[in-house]
């Protein structure tokens, strides 16, 4: 279990590790990149001496830009270790790292609220799917939640906006809150959270349920027909016992695996959600940055949401030895492995492949 | 042929793939021809904009005067070509390096998988966004290349496993006895028996690949120019088409062809599923 723990832990720093380099390299090194056009920006308006410009460049992103490249990078990724990572060229007065602060909690909870309510209505119409699967009800559910779940998440956001923002105004169009209420933890401020949270959630919901319950479905109706499942009936357990330990807790592995991998692609998809009800999340941010040529605060949105999708994957692998034994036990898996497994009943991961 | 008589016989049972088939094919004679038929030109006469549908303009008109309907015929052929290339490239580079690492395996295999893990657990569409705009570029080959940068991480596990299983098998065993050369073995023994799973992977790709382009258009982070989908909505959202009541049209036709377009991909990947996979017949 330690070794299991400490391999997670090594990978995921490993890949944080590399991501800061990225980021670096995307920066300072690709041709025509950031930093040059910053410099040569500057050195056009006139007015600066050359110890000003290098200064300027120094506080957006942290590095002495007449450096030799590797003391640069050395500095980028012990700055972004600290957390400092530079300031936003748009306004140098705060730090990226104070923009991100702020952001990352609204993203964190849309995210996190859409994908368990996502996940617990797939897995519930799934399971119901693969229960009574030749009746007319499965088919033509099967039927809607294949269209919604191919439909791209930002054009429900749309549809969402124009219906009920702008013919019907029901919901607010943007803002995580009313202006009129104190943030704190009082009733008025609790309940503008969640009225303004409610459209976000409900259009990546909308997308992304779909993909669960299609995969629950695939999952459980290979289990069904499982041997031990037979096995199970023969020997007279009850149905209750034979849904809950034998189908339900198998057809969910798959499910688990797939909900640490579907965390990235939900981060993806808030960058457009969030854009569009312009609420002020993370990846709201980071388009708006894009649109500025903005970088140093785009990199660190970057960042900031591969080290949240890293940290979550960690948290579900390490949560996985709790569904499943065999991860853990590195004797239990052997014999698994040994045991030939179904591959053609993977589970393609929810919202296609772009995950 | 055996594959045409097959595909024909589960589409002639099933309604849904048939039609997604028929609209796929639809949007690539559109992709192929369309620019040949109709054109977008570049006057602009603003007493002509937001029309409602008419006999001249099917859909309407946007804000600067021109039909609808033609823009998004002359901006399917963008949207396929980077969708198409990109998948291309997906499952070019998933299945070469799943086929090799599982079937070589050994220290290769591993420090390729992990390779692979990181690329699985980097969230795409970000990566895709801070590249596109660091990059900033309208070729569609590079934009591809951009798109499937992590998209292929997925399907090279998924190949991987089964190529590893294939390896213990018998034909496996003669054609290495026969002394088979290395790219013999994985093109010629391999690559048949994943070929199914690819051809499925490689519509879901496409559809992948569409969502992730349109995306970038839609947000303005690839460069505005040119005529598609995602650019139209861009510029009906920033001429505030959400607030006029008469340019729904506008809005929502770009928006429909997307729609209409995965939805017939995920339903025609299904006919093709069970064409491939008999035992999903049966049940």
């Amino acid at each position: 279990m330690v070794s299991y723990v400490l391999k997670r832990l090594a990978m995921s720093l490993l890949i944080i590790y590399i991501v800061i380099s990225l980021s670096f390299f995307m920066i300072r090194l690709m041709p025509g990149n950031p930093m040059a056009a910053l410099e040569s920006q500057l050195r056009m308006q006139g007015g600066l001496s050359e110890v000003e410009i290098q200064q300027r460049i120094n506080a957006v992103y942290s590095v002495t830009p007449d450096a030799p490249v590797w003391e640069q990078y050395v500095q980028y990724v012990w700055g972004a270790v600290r957390g400092d990572l530079g300031r936003p060229i748009t306004n140098p007065g705060t730090t990226v790292v104070a923009v991100i602060a702020e952001a990352l909690p609204w993203t964190i909870m849309v995210v996190a609220v859409s994908l368990i309510i996502s996940f617990v209505i797939g897995i519930a119409v799934g399971a119901m799917m693969a229960a009574f699967q030749s009746s007319r009800w499965s088919q033509s559910v099967t039927f809607v939640v294949s269209f919604l779940s191919a439909i791209p998440s930002y054009l429900v956001a749309i549809a969402l906006l124009y219906v009920l923002t702008s013919v019907y105004q029901v919901f607010p169009s943007g803002g995580a809150y009313g202006v009129d209420v104190t943030p704190g933890l009082n009733g008025p401020y609790v309940i503008s959270v969640l009225y303004h949270a409610v459209l976000p959630i409900a259009a990546s919901v909308i997308t992304s349920f779909g993909g669960w319950a299609l995969g629950m479905k695939g999952s459980a109706v290979s289990v069904l027909g499982a041997e031990y499942v037979r096995a199970a009936e023969a020997r007279g357990l009850s149905d209750r016992r034979i849904t809950q330990s034998y189908v339900g807790r198998n057809s969910m592995l798959p499910m688990v695996t797939q909900l640490a991998l579907s965390v990235g692609f939900m981060f993806g998809g808030s960058v457009f959600i969030e854009t569009y009800f312009q609420y002020p999340g993370i990846g709201f941010y980071m388009i708006q940055s894009v649109g500025q040529r903005d970088y140093s605060l785009m990199m660190g949105c970057f960042l900031l949401i591969t080290v949240s999708v890293i940290i979550t994957n960690l948290l579900v692998d390490l949560l996985y030895p709790l569904v499943d034994p065999r991860i853990a036990n590195p004797a239990a898996r052997a014999r698994a492995a040994d045991q030939p497994t179904d591959t053609d009943q993977e589970v393609l991961p929810a919202g296609g492949s772009m995950a | 042929m055996r594959f045409l008589s097959d595909l024909w016989r589960i589409l002639r049972h099933d309604k849904g793939a048939l039609i997604g088939g028929a609209i796929v094919l639809i949007y690539c004679l559109a992709a192929i021809f369309g620019p040949m038929l109709v054109e977008v030109g570049n006057e602009q006469d603003a007493s002509q904009a937001y029309l409602p549908p008419s006999l001249e303009h099917p859909l309407g008109t946007d804000a600067l005067g021109q039909g609808v309907l033609s823009q998004i015929i002359v901006g399917t052929r963008p949207i396929m070509i980077v969708g198409v290339l990109s998948a291309v490239i997906t499952v070019f580079v998933g299945v070469a390096v799943g086929l090799l690492t599982g079937y070589v395996g050994g220290v290769a295999d591993t420090v390729i998988m992990r390779i692979t893990d990181i690329f699985l657990t980097i969230p795409g569409l970000p990566l895709i966004i801070v590249l596109a705009s660091v990059i900033s570029t309208t070729n569609p080959v590079v934009l591809a290349f951009i798109l499937s940068i992590t998209a292929w991480a997925g399907l090279a596990r998924a190949i991987r496993s089964q190529a590893m299983s294939l390896r213990s098998r018998e034909f496996v065993e003669a054609a290495k006895l026969q002394g088979v050369s290395l790219g013999n073995m994985v093109g010629r023994q391999l690559l048949p028996n994943v070929g199914p799973y690819v051809a499925i992977h490689f519509l879901l790709a496409i559809t992948g690949a569409i969502y992730a382009s349109v995306g970038l258009f839609l947000l303005g982070v690839a460069p505005i120019s040119g005529n598609n989908w995602g650019i139209m909505i861009n510029l009906a959202m920033a001429q505030g088409a959400l607030y006029t009541t008469d340019s729904a049209f506008y809005l929502f036709s770009p928006m429909a062809a997307i729609v209409i377009l995965q939805v017939a991909f995920v339903f025609f990947s299904r006919a093709l599923d069970s064409v491939f996979n008999p035992r999903l017949r049966v049940q």
